[in-house]
């Protein structure tokens, strides 16, 4: 099929098909504009929105006592950590369970256990994925890679549910296995997109870096990596969303999280409950998408 | 877990073919109804942008959360089932047939029109077989997405599948949360890889001959 001719005819070109101005700056789409710029604000106006309607609506004790607010929060690291000794590692820690190092209203610690979900099982899927795929690009093992890219694939169609109540069923619940079921379901989109992204470089680039004297590491690291580096993000990105997305499932197994008071409201059938815990989890996830975007734009190497 | 299965078969195809057709009505709603944004939004040109923004927004909201938000309005049971798997299956949908609207060439639009086409006739005859590759393509996603979404919709007594994971949730402890459970995940995945197949089939089938890759 061939480009659409313009209709209109003092159409903008799409900046990202044009080098903008000076060479080696990054190049930005006004799609890229629009995504970094309007969720950040529509989180803001729907927050404010909240908080204006937390402050003025009459609660009653269930509501009030789910949504306290309060803004001196007391950090509980040192009653967990006692006194944190280096030389003495078996010192008999209360939990190793992040989730708890925090004292407060619970639904500030809701906030804070998702956001902590969804972060420790980003940079473990980060930490396994990328290195997997790495190694699934090079010698013998790269037969796997379509097998590997192909159960990926499919891999979207497993219900998240699913995974979570299994691997409950099996490690019992809590924070890690919560952790655990987050980085399995969002590793298939990293791991994907690093294969792929890998896979894409211009062969001749890696000849042309062999050629200069590169050892095979070096060409992985100088030549491969960066210019892989916008497929990967955008493999890290989706991940994000998805382990945010199913961060809020993680309440079914006692790993707490932002669907807690979703399930709550549900469960004794509280729509004040039930919207503000469903606006608070999708505001988190559009803040986290907008974070993933900006760690996109900020780990482009300069010049792609 | 063998006899398991077997004394709940019928039970469990049931729920299957349950899954199986509130994914497919979904789709469908689904597929008319981005289609049909789709010519606005292609009429439009400025409306694209605002199209992809809204429909990048709408797929990171969790499902769980939109959920939360329907239950109010619609109350638990089937239609927020449906009217959450349907949000979620328009979105990729709309995308898709908007890359697949603009991709098609311009001249074969005046030509159509200089035969003396009307515009629905444009629209169905020329530039609906012409994107539709690209929209179908967004179908096919959007089925597998919606097979996820499913399940989690079954918390709020939707129906399908999704219904045995959570009966494998509250009856932990059970011998028989953990087959519940498998029985639930697994059935999704073997709906989901059937729904996939049939969907390769009706591209083959409906993919306009002359462009087919």
């Amino acid at each position: 099929m061939t480009e659409p001719t313009p209709a209109v005819l003092d159409e903008p070109i799409p900046e990202g098909h044009e080098p903008s101005g000076k060479r080696g700056a990054r190049v930005i789409t006004r799609e890229m504009v629009t995504m970094l710029t309007v969720p950040p604000i529509l989180v803001a106006a729907v927050f404010g929105g909240f908080v204006w309607w937390r402050q003025t609506a009459e609660l009653d004790v269930v509501e009030a006592n789910q949504l306290r607010w309060s803004l001196l929060i007391n950090s509980r690291f040192h009653e967990v950590f006692p006194s944190w000794n280096p030389m003495d590692w078996h010192a008999p820690f209360p939990s190793w369970n992040p989730a708890t190092w925090y004292d407060g209203p619970l639904l500030q610690g809701l906030i804070w256990e998702h956001v902590l979900l969804t972060v420790v099982s980003a940079v473990i899927v980060v930490a396994i994925a990328v290195p997997l795929g790495v190694m699934l690009t090079r010698g013998g093992l790269k037969v796997l890679a379509p097998i590997v890219v192909g159960i990926a694939n499919a891999g979207q169609a497993a219900p998240s549910v699913g995974l979570i109540v299994l691997l409950f069923l099996w490690l019992d619940g809590g924070f890690w296995t919560a952790i655990i079921a987050l980085s399995l379901y969002g590793i298939l989109p990293v791991l994907r997109n690093t294969i792929v992204g890998i896979q894409g470089v211009d062969p001749t680039l890696v000849e042309a870096g062999r050629g200069i004297g590169m050892t095979g590491w070096m060409t992985l690291f100088k030549v491969e990596l960066p210019l892989s580096v916008p497929v990967i993000m955008a493999g890290v990105r989706t991940s994000l969303v998805l382990i945010a997305g199913t961060a809020s499932l993680a309440c079914f197994i006692d790993a707490g999280g932002l669907g807690e008071i979703l399930q709550t409201g549900i469960s004794l059938f509280k729509f004040s409950l039930m919207v503000t815990g469903a606006v608070l989890i999708a505001l988190l996830a559009l803040l986290i998408e907008w974070l993933g975007r900006v760690l996109e734009l900020l780990t482009r190497p300069k010049g792609i | 877990m063998w006899n398991f299965v077997k004394e709940r078969w019928d039970l469990i195809l049931y729920n299957a073919l349950q899954h199986a057709n509130l994914v497919f009505q979904a789709v469908l709603v689904a597929t008319i109804v981005a289609i049909l944004l789709a010519v606005v939004v292609n009429k439009f040109r400025m409306l694209e942008s605002v199209a992809n923004t809204l429909s990048a927004i709408g797929l990171t909201v969790p499902s769980f959360a939109l959920v939360g938000l329907l239950l109010p309005v619609t109350k638990i049971g089937a239609t927020t089932a449906f009217i959450c798997v349907a949000f979620y299956a328009t979105l990729p949908i709309l995308r898709n047939a908007v890359v697949g609207f603009s991709q098609v060439d311009a001249t074969l639009l005046e030509s159509a029109k200089g035969m003396g086409m009307t515009e629905l006739g444009i629209l169905m005859r020329v530039r609906l077989p012409l994107a539709w590759p690209v929209i179908h393509a967004g179908v096919r996603t959007s089925v597998q997405m919606s097979m996820g979404i499913a399940a989690i919709a079954a918390y709020v007594l939707g129906p399908g599948l999704g219904g045995y994971i959570f009966t494998g949730l509250t009856q932990a402890g059970n011998e028989n949360a953990v087959r519940y459970a498998l029985v639930g995940t697994v059935g999704i995945v073997f709906v989901a890889l059937i729904a996939d197949l049939l969907m390769l089939l009706l591209g083959r089938l409906t993919i306009s001959k002359g462009i087919r890759a």
